[in-house]
């Protein structure tokens, strides 16, 4: 008799256990939301003070946001990360969808090791390079003008985006290639007309994640753009907070500024981000 | 046309094969290559080949005006030298936050799990930080750790107003201030890679666990963390690399370095003495330093997860 | 003239593993040809050849007359059906079978045209534009097939088109792959493992087995002459009875000998069958399991067997017999890639819907002495006469 008995209130225990554990999840996730999101509050706050309300520590005001513009060149900054980022992540996927499709799909003598190469500068840290690479545009005179940070990021970039692509066309079946060479294709053709439209997933989650990587950059955009009107935001951002004469809700307003358009990148391609993740890892 | 009834091979005439490559084949081998030269020229030029400028460079006495060949002489001089110890110290003494910024995104992502309501919504929140810059948390938690800032204003209305604090202007806990930062900032990468290693988990072993009676820390002890192992294996090398190379935005602003060398690191070294004190031939040196221990730490990982599986 | 011709073809991979071996075939303009064998017999890389997607390491391949060793497949006006049918995911069913005339700058109103045309033939119209993966494994098929029909090639190559489908649409899609090749007159390569498929598919079969073309010929004359036991044992399902059997000659006949049994052969396999040098040793015969009934009274040759298991299948009954306590070796060859293996296993006859059999009875059967095969039991070759001649 006990064993009927016994079941039916362990059911309604865990039950009660389960809502209240769930609750207190709920409670934790709220509780860390407000810790990652605490940057965002501050940003938000002072930005929308004055120099004195924010030593006073109350008090609102749009004048810091108004001033901004004359303390910081910010359009022009945005502008010039934006043009970097962009053509960054123009040469990277190009670059990136080629080499990962040949070493994918199109063996060749030596591809192997050239694949390990490449994945292998991947460890590269940019600090490693940095002098020669610096003497080196220099030489070229590229460190005026745009194309010597560019090439730079799309080097940095490429090896990751090389490796997630290759995990991505393997996945494309043989057959499907075979049946484009068969239809007339040559393997040209494959790649641009058959396997890229199934690698757009792929694509996106490069594009956010180089994006997120260029934009944020602070240490290429120093030495490769120094020149004023080249300056990417977080450059500016970095030389208003090094100034002296600094007001804090100013430059909380620039880092606002620098930080939404990666966020929204972010937000609106965080799809693919998951799902590109979870193919790279999950091999 | 004949019929051939069990033919053995040792019947069939030998021939002498010609080596023969296919039309198809040719071509596949040529696109192949085509393509990737590319990507090769570009890495080979902008990375590879930067590597051994650096070796170079690393063995010359060079402000920027002059290049001097000293030769190996140099390694031993940089070995010598107090501040890049320091700066090795500081880079050890951080590794120590990679525990808290393994841990942490963890027991985060195990919570995610669960799928409490709203989960998602808080995916994207907790993902938040990693996708603005450095600079800009950098930025704020200077503001957080100094002196008249949010740190020591909550520790009031707590009522610790006495242990108010300068983290950032005390040598000793400068590095402390730079190491929560740090966590901070890579709390949203490794909880996605955790997610994506607990969303691979077959469910069908839990239950199976679960059926047999095993409470829920058990199962998260013999059966999701093995699970897991891979991935954290992940995290800890990108952490530690990222520990190795990405501080540089968060002392530039937060720090200098300073105060004295106390939050001075490797790669914060490479631009101070390259760049501040325009010695380049010892820079790229550190710059070696660098890469050899993130190497070592790459290559150490794969032969571990190599030997696991 | 959309001929096919295999000329001694010989496909060795670089690690010295030789997939098929001097294979030489023609099929004829509008023929069904099938190339049939178990995994692994070269069938798949044979068909490969033909297209273009394998190398050819020796020998010649021509189609139309033409030799095309060199020739890239999309030179060969060749079409192919995949297994797995390798249809664009992110194209529609209508751009699918249009793509190869796209990439040729065929104009736009022939493409709708041979696309409309081939859909209707296919019963596909009213799919023209879904995306393939809301399509049924049989819809999906004849998408692939469509897009092999548009072309309007000299050739169509078929790779094991139907194993992804389930029975029922295997048997369906059958039949109309067959009218479709005959509709359009178009000569066919179709590779299966299934020796049923071969049999009512193709015009000509050809048996392959460890890269060797074992035996071509028409479907019927497979089953009634079968040049070795492999093909015996292959083709017919269940598959012939193979069994070792002592030979010996007494009073003038030749007498068989098996297990605890005795046949006694007609004269007329003396004259039909080179059985000399088995005398006084062993042969392979092979009886097909229709001609093994339950004795009746004017049977010739009687065996007593008895039976091991039944099979009830609606329409006939299998029986799986075993002669004499073990005494008796019968063996089985079973369809192997590499060499003969053979197998310790039951004789099975094929009985009517009615008979009146269950396990462990004892029950004498009547054999069909007219319609024995017989195999050398070394080489396993037919020892009929001008089994091995050259035929069509």
């Amino acid at each position: 008799m006990s064993t009927v008995v016994a079941p039916s209130t362990m059911r309604v225990t865990s039950a009660r256990r389960r809502t209240v554990t769930r609750a207190a999840i709920f409670v934790a996730m709220v509780i860390m939301a407000i810790v990652m999101l605490y940057p965002f509050f501050v940003m938000l706050i002072d930005s929308f003070k004055t120099e004195n309300q924010y030593l006073a520590g109350h008090g609102t005001s749009t004048q810091s946001w108004h001033q901004l513009t004359t303390t910081m060149p910010v359009y022009q900054q945005l502008l010039n990360s934006t043009i970097v980022c962009t053509a960054s992540i123009a040469i990277i996927l190009v670059v990136g969808v080629m080499a990962g499709f040949a070493f994918a799909k199109l063996q060749y003598r030596f591809g192997n090791l050239v694949f390990l190469g490449m994945v292998s500068a991947m460890m590269v840290p940019l600090q490693a390079i940095l002098i020669p690479e610096y003497v080196n545009v220099a030489k070229f005179g590229l460190t005026n003008g745009y194309l010597g940070a560019v090439l730079v990021y799309a080097a940095l970039g490429t090896p990751f985006a090389i490796f997630l692509f290759t995990t991505y066309f393997r996945r494309v079946p043989d057959e499907l290639i075979e049946a484009g060479i068969c239809d007339g294709l040559g393997y040209w053709g494959v790649l641009w007309r058959l396997a890229l439209p199934m690698a757009l997933p792929a694509i996106a989650t490069v594009t956010v994640l180089q994006f997120i990587q260029i934009w944020d950059d602070l240490l290429v955009g120093l030495l490769f753009l120094q020149n004023p009107a080249e300056r990417p935001i977080t450059v500016g951002l970095a030389a208003l907070a090094a100034g002296r004469t600094t007001s804090i809700p100013q430059l909380m307003a620039g880092s606002l500024v620098s930080a939404l358009p990666a966020m929204i990148v972010y937000l609106g391609f965080q799809r693919f981000l998951v799902r590109g993740l979870t193919l790279g890892i999950d091999r | 046309m004949t019929t051939s009834p069990t033919l053995s091979l040792a019947d069939a005439p030998r021939r002498a094969r010609r080596p023969s490559t296919s039309l198809l084949t040719r071509r596949r081998r040529r696109v192949g290559v085509l393509l990737t030269v590319p990507a090769f020229v570009l890495v080979g030029l902008l990375i590879v080949y930067p590597i051994g400028q650096a070796i170079y460079y690393s063995m010359t006495y060079w402000d920027g005006l002059t290049t001097t060949w000293v030769g190996p002489s140099t390694w031993w001089q940089a070995l010598n030298n107090p501040t890049m110890w320091r700066a090795l110290e500081n880079n050890a003494l951080l590794l120590l936050s990679v525990p808290f910024a393994l841990a942490i995104p963890l027991a985060v992502a195990v919570m995610l799990h669960q799928r409490v309501a709203g989960w998602k919504v808080f995916r994207s929140i907790y993902f938040l930080p990693t996708a603005i810059s450095w600079v800009v948390i950098g930025l704020v938690a200077e503001h957080f750790f100094a002196y008249s800032g949010t740190l020591n204003s909550l520790l009031g209305h707590v009522g610790l107003s006495h242990v108010h604090t300068d983290m950032l202007g005390s040598e000793s806990t400068a590095l402390i201030a730079l190491g929560i930062t740090f966590v901070f900032s890579t709390i949203g990468t490794n909880t996605m890679i955790f997610l994506t290693g607990l969303a691979t988990l077959d469910t069908s072993l839990e239950e199976a666990a679960r059926i047999d009676g095993a409470g829920s820390w058990r199962i998260f002890r013999h059966i999701t963390l093995p699970h897991l192992s891979r991935f954290i294996q992940l995290a800890f090398v990108m952490t530690v690399i990222s520990a190795f190379s990405a501080l540089f935005s968060l002392i530039f602003v937060m720090t200098g370095g300073g105060p004295g060398y106390s939050t001075t690191t490797m790669e914060f070294l490479v631009y101070q003495t390259g760049f501040n004190q325009s010695q380049f031939g010892t820079a790229a040196l550190y710059g070696l330093i660098l890469f050899f221990i993130t190497a070592v730490v790459g290559i150490v990982q794969l032969r571990l997860i190599g030997a696991k599986d | 003239m959309a001929e096919i011709v295999f000329d001694r073809v010989q496909k060795t991979y670089p690690g010295g593993v030789t997939a098929v071996t001097d294979l030489s075939l023609a099929i004829a303009e509008g023929e069904f040809m099938v190339l049939v064998g178990p995994s692994g017999c070269g069938k798949t890389t044979a068909l490969r050849m033909v297209a273009g997607l394998e190398e050819i390491t020796d020998g010649n391949i021509s189609i139309g007359g033409v030799v095309v060793n060199n020739v890239l497949p999309k030179d060969r006006d060749i079409a192919m059906v995949f297994q797995n049918y390798a249809l664009y995911p992110q194209m529609s069913v209508g751009q699918n079978m249009g793509f190869a005339l796209k990439v040729r700058n065929v104009p736009k109103a022939e493409i709708d045209r041979r696309v409309r045309e081939a859909a209707e033939i296919l019963r596909l119209t009213e799919y023209l534009d879904r995306r393939p993966k809301a399509l049924s494994g049989g819809q999906r098929q004849r998408v692939a097939m469509g897009r092999a029909i548009v072309r309007e090639p000299q050739a169509f190559l078929m790779d094991e088109p139907l194993s992804n489908l389930d029975a029922q649409l295997r048997v369906e899609m059958r039949t109309e792959i067959t009218r479709i090749q005959r509709l359009l007159g178009v000569a066919t390569i179709y590779v299966t493992h299934d020796q049923t498929e071969a049999m009512t598919m193709g015009d000509r079969v050809a048996v392959m087995r460890g890269g060797l073309l074992q035996q071509v010929a028409t479907p019927q004359d497979l089953y009634d002459h079968p040049v070795n036991e492999f093909v015996a044992g292959f083709i017919g399902s269940p598959p012939m009875n193979l069994i070792v059997a002592g030979l010996r000659e007494r009073d003038g006949s030749l007498v068989l000998s098996f297990g605890n049994q005795e046949v006694t052969l007609p004269a007329s396999y003396r004259s039909s069958h080179t059985l000399g040098p088995a005398v006084g040793a062993r042969v392979v015969f092979g009886v097909r399991p229709e001609d093994l009934q339950l004795a009746t009274g004017d049977d010739h040759v009687r065996l007593d067997a008895t039976v091991d298991l039944r099979e009830a299948l609606g329409s006939e009954k299998l029986a799986y017999l075993s002669f004499g306590d073990d005494a008796g070796i019968v063996e089985n060859e079973a369809a192997a890639e590499d060499g003969p293996r053979r197998r310790r296993s039951r004789v099975v006859a094929r009985l009517g819907a009615r008979a009146d059999v269950h396990e462990g009875q004892r029950v004498t059967l009547g054999l069909n002495a007219a319609h024995l095969h017989f195999f050398d039991v070394d080489s396993g070759a037919s020892l009929r006469d001008g089994a091995h001649e050259a035929r069509s």
